[in-house]
């Protein structure tokens, strides 16, 4: 088995806000190395590194917009965010519970930090990914997926180096609770100082490593520091993470899809006719209506 | 500076190469405007016209009562000026902002003197734009003056496809002469129309 070496290591970008209650870094898509062709079949990454939001009556978020052609799924590590949508469904997700929402054809949703949680305020720490789907699926029926943290398996890694808990896909036949339209593993390491993890993935597979706390060292050389990104290259299979501190690592890998991608705004298609029509659908109100 | 997208609406309207337009349009001065920066303010004179390569500007005035009243979205390709004060000398009466981000060409009066010397369809060219433009503002005074909500609005998606995604409703609401309550009910009720499970 090869090694997989690391591409590149990417610092954080200056923080923008998404609405008033995400201040995000944005990983993916930024510059040529990281843009959607590149990490197919994950086309967005924000990454809401923890930041400190103060007591709220009013609940901060993002009003209702509309998403079609993709999923996505938001990870929350601190804080806690409700979300509704045109469906009439709704939720809330807290400290390790996950919300995979299939747009597919269409939906209109609205995502704020939760009323209770808003008035304290508090630590909030997120992640969202938009994951694309492949033409036969970008025009199914919506549906989500809220997975709660206890529901997402661990495996318990030997030595007591730590565990890896598998959101999607598996490692090493421990599965992952969410169903995904195409392979893809999405995997939290929660590493002990000093200890090493290691994974093999298809080398073909696009893959990239967030660390969201501590310090990481890859295949023995390559540090990689909080709230900064790693790129594998796709020369290799294998390859080893150590934790220099306690660290939490949110590990992505997919095939990607590999098919042409029209993208603007909330919309992810194939073509520039499609995106024309998911405009002129929703402008119409045939992705329904959802109050402010 | 870069500017693509002027380069390829004038070559692919006149009758004139590539080399040529890029010495021509390589003279103009393009600006980076921030998100809610002023190209031009109220009581100003307005000495460009003004052509988005990417962002987005509003023109708008400011009522007696402190209300604005949206004139006009510019989003990418399109052209924006106060003309009362750039072909009339006169102080302007709106402003011009960023909505977004945006790199803006400033166009000026030599500009448009180079390409008619240098282009032979280029005055055609330039009253057709104007007519067009006189067409859709004559449409615009019609519809405000006699239309219901929801014909503002479905005209309005027609022109700006996208506007309603990137701008506050508010500010949709005032571009149309509507409540942003009649807003909100034009597209319940397009929803409810249109809208299946």
């Amino acid at each position: 088995m090869k090694t997989r070496t690391v591409e590149l290591v990417a610092s954080p970008r200056e923080p923008h806000f998404v609405g008033d209650g995400f201040r995000v870094h944005n990983f993916i898509p930024s510059g040529y190395r990281m843009d959607m062709k590149r990490m197919d079949p994950f086309i967005l990454m924000d990454y809401n590194s923890t930041y400190s939001f103060p007591p709220s009556e009013k609940p901060k978020g993002v009003g209702v917009h509309p998403h079609r052609g993709f999923e996505t799924v938001t990870i929350a590590y601190k804080g806690k965010v409700a979300h509704h949508d045109s469906s009439g469904g709704g939720g809330v997700i807290g400290e390790g519970d996950v919300q995979w929402m299939t747009a597919a054809s269409g939906v209109l949703h609205k995502e704020y930090h939760e009323k209770e949680w808003s008035k304290k305020g508090g630590d909030f720490q997120m992640v969202q990914l938009w994951v694309n789907l492949p033409k036969k699926y970008k025009m199914s029926a919506p549906k989500y997926q809220a997975i709660q943290y206890k529901d997402i398996n661990h495996y318990i890694l030997k030595d007591n180096s730590g565990h890896i808990e598998v959101i999607a896909g598996n490692y090493k036949n421990t599965n992952g609770v969410a169903s995904t339209f195409t392979p893809i593993n999405m995997l939290n390491a929660k590493l002990n100082k000093g200890r090493k993890a290691d994974f093999q993935f298809p080398s073909h597979y696009n893959t990239t490593l967030l660390v969201l706390e501590g310090n990481i060292i890859i295949n023995g050389s390559e540090k990689v520091p909080t709230d900064h990104l790693a790129l594998m290259a796709n020369d290799g299979e294998a390859f080893e993470i150590e934790a220099t501190d306690d660290a939490l690592v949110l590990v992505l890998s997919g095939e990607p899809i590999n098919e042409p991608i029209a993208a603007h705004g909330p919309f992810v298609m194939n073509t520039k006719e499609e995106l024309k029509e998911a405009f002129n659908d929703f402008n119409n109100g045939k992705f329904g209506y959802l109050e402010d | 500076m870069n500017t693509p997208i002027l380069k390829t609406f004038l070559t692919s309207n006149l009758n004139i190469d590539e080399k040529e337009i890029i010495s021509i349009v390589e003279n103009c001065t393009v600006k980076k405007v921030k998100k809610e920066e002023f190209l031009l303010r109220s009581g100003e004179h307005c000495k460009h016209t003004f052509f988005v390569e990417s962002g987005l500007l509003r023109q708008f005035s400011i009522d007696q009562k402190g209300k604005e009243h949206i004139l006009s979205f510019a989003p990418e390709n399109w052209f924006v000026t106060d003309r009362e004060s750039a072909f009339f000398n006169k102080p302007s009466v709106y402003f011009i902002q960023a909505l977004e981000n945006s790199e803006v060409v400033l166009i000026d009066e030599n500009f448009v003197k180079l390409l008619s010397k240098k282009v032979e369809n280029f005055t055609d060219f330039n009253n057709k734009l104007l007519h067009n433009h006189i067409r859709h503002l004559q449409n615009r005074i019609n519809l405000l003056l006699s239309a219901v909500a929801e014909d503002r609005y479905l005209e309005f998606i027609k022109m700006y496809p996208d506007i309603l995604l990137r701008v506050p409703q508010t500010m949709v609401a005032s571009y149309l002469g509507i409540t942003p309550e009649s807003l909100s009910r034009v597209r319940k009720e397009l929803a409810s129309k249109n809208f299946k499970k």
